[in-house]
């Protein structure tokens, strides 16, 4: 389980996350929505530290992971993995080798064992034709896919998408949301910063409405998408929809 | 005298002046070698989080950019006996100081290679649990390099060029056996135009050759 308490998170005056809690439990899908700048990417990259957090705890199954040191981070992170709305894939580096990297230097995998479990999930993503493609050769929903496959590749328990869907051009868009929602039926335990509210009504088990970096609403999909109640979440969801 | 007979009377040495090219090309790579390792060594502490290692990266840099490198190849040369009794040969002493004359503008070189490298892919390896090290390694360091092959083949050539400085410390390089030529024959033209043409075809082929290198380097593009 992965829970926030009373977190707040600045860059220098500038208040981006304020009193913010919540809680995922073990194979929720969490959607986190609102408006640009209202700290949804902040809160995501605080859950693994790519920020570190001003105030407040963050506890992923008890851990307190606020208080870690630099090697017990990098034991948090291979529990929770990372999806970045441009990819980040090594662009020096294979598919495969995409893959296959952090299994064999960090989790110390064997080269055999890695690939074979790479191949799986790259057939599994649909994309075992281009294991030994650079990235520069994959299309954007054909690189996010690896990328999925990468975070996966580390068997991580908690997944987190920040905006997944936001750089791809809208044909791409399917391809990685049906990867994303077979994830979500497999039980993965995911949280995802998204602007598809077509997927959050029909993935999520929980809804989380944000504006300037405060939790507005917590609802499931269906009571948040029809009866939303702040008037910022009125205002949001006539926008958008 | 015409120019033609000057060549002629020459034209015995001619050899002697070009097996200088292998003096020159040893000093320029081994020094290369050792400017690159020192080069992404102090990279590395110029953008690391250790303010001393940083603040001497920069100090040591701004020394070897701030004096004039005939100047710290005379010191090496001529107060390293003085200093500690150590008799320095001239071929040791023009490497020490090409080497770290080298891994001084290499290592900024690299930073800045390393500041082009996306942000994304610290995060990306990062996320993934990679430590620090292995991050640099295999992760940042080859898309630095990549991205400043032309800069550090640059660097390959100036070095190349400037090591005929050596010549003032005796050296017998392509700039030094022009001049030994020259003056047992009392005769200036031929022999330092034969290693000036000598230089420009050296400088033309390694740029080529740096190109081919670049180009097989970018497979993944």
């Amino acid at each position: 389980m992965i829970k926030v308490d009373h977190l707040y998170k600045s860059f220098g005056n500038n208040e981006v996350l304020s009193d913010i809690s919540l809680e995922i439990n073990k194979g929720d899908v969490v959607a986190i929505i609102g408006p640009s700048g209202s700290g949804k990417s902040t809160l995501l990259r605080c859950i693994n530290l790519l920020e570190v957090p001003s105030k407040g705890k963050i506890y992923i199954d008890n851990d307190d992971i606020t208080t870690l040191n630099q090697r017990n981070v990098i034991k948090i992170r291979e529990k929770v993995g990372m999806v970045f709305q441009h990819f980040h894939l090594f662009p020096h580096k294979t598919a495969i080798d995409n893959l296959t990297y952090a299994p064999i230097k960090v989790k110390q995998n064997s080269k055999d064992e890695a690939h074979r479990k790479a191949i799986e999930l790259l057939k599994r993503v649909g994309l075992s034709d281009k294991a030994d493609s650079y990235p520069s050769r994959l299309s954007g929903g054909q690189k996010q896919r690896v990328a999925i496959a990468r975070a996966l590749a580390m068997d991580p328990q908690y997944l987190l998408f920040d905006e997944p869907t936001s750089a791809l051009d809208p044909e791409m868009v399917k391809e990685v949301l049906d990867v994303m929602m077979s994830l979500a039926k497999q039980g993965m335990t995911m949280a995802v910063v998204t602007h598809e509210m077509g997927f959050a009504k029909m993935v999520a088990d929980k809804v989380i409405f944000m504006d300037h970096g405060q939790i507005l609403e917590v609802a499931p999909p269906n009571e948040f998408f029809s009866h939303p109640e702040t008037d910022r979440a009125k205002e949001f969801l006539e926008k958008v929809l | 005298m015409g120019i033609f007979s000057g060549f002629s009377l020459i034209a015995s040495s001619i050899p002697y002046i070009i097996n200088g090219v292998w003096t020159t090309l040893e000093i320029a790579l081994v020094s290369a070698i050792i400017g690159f390792v020192l080069g992404v060594i102090l990279s590395l502490f110029k953008i690391g989080n250790i303010k001393i290692l940083a603040w001497m990266s920069d100090f040591y840099t701004s020394i070897f950019r701030g004096t004039p490198l005939i100047l710290q190849l005379t010191l090496v040369y001529f107060a390293t006996p003085q200093l500690i009794g150590y008799d320095i040969s001239a071929f040791l002493a023009a490497i020490i100081t090409f080497g770290f004359n080298s891994g001084a503008y290499m290592s900024e070189i690299i930073r800045s290679g390393i500041n082009a490298v996306d942000k994304g892919q610290f995060e990306a390896a990062g996320a993934l649990g990679v430590p620090y090290w292995s991050m640099m390694k295999d992760i940042i360091l080859p898309q630095a390099i990549k991205k400043i092959l032309p800069a550090m083949m640059n660097e390959f050539i100036t070095l190349t060029k400037e090591s005929a400085i050596v010549s003032t410390i005796g050296v017998l390089d392509l700039m030094r056996r022009a001049q030994v030529v020259a003056a047992e024959n009392s005769l200036y033209f031929p022999p330092l135009i034969v290693s000036f043409a000598i230089y420009y075809v050296l400088v033309m082929i390694l740029t080529i050759l740096g190109r081919l290198f670049e180009r097989r380097m970018s497979r993944s593009d």
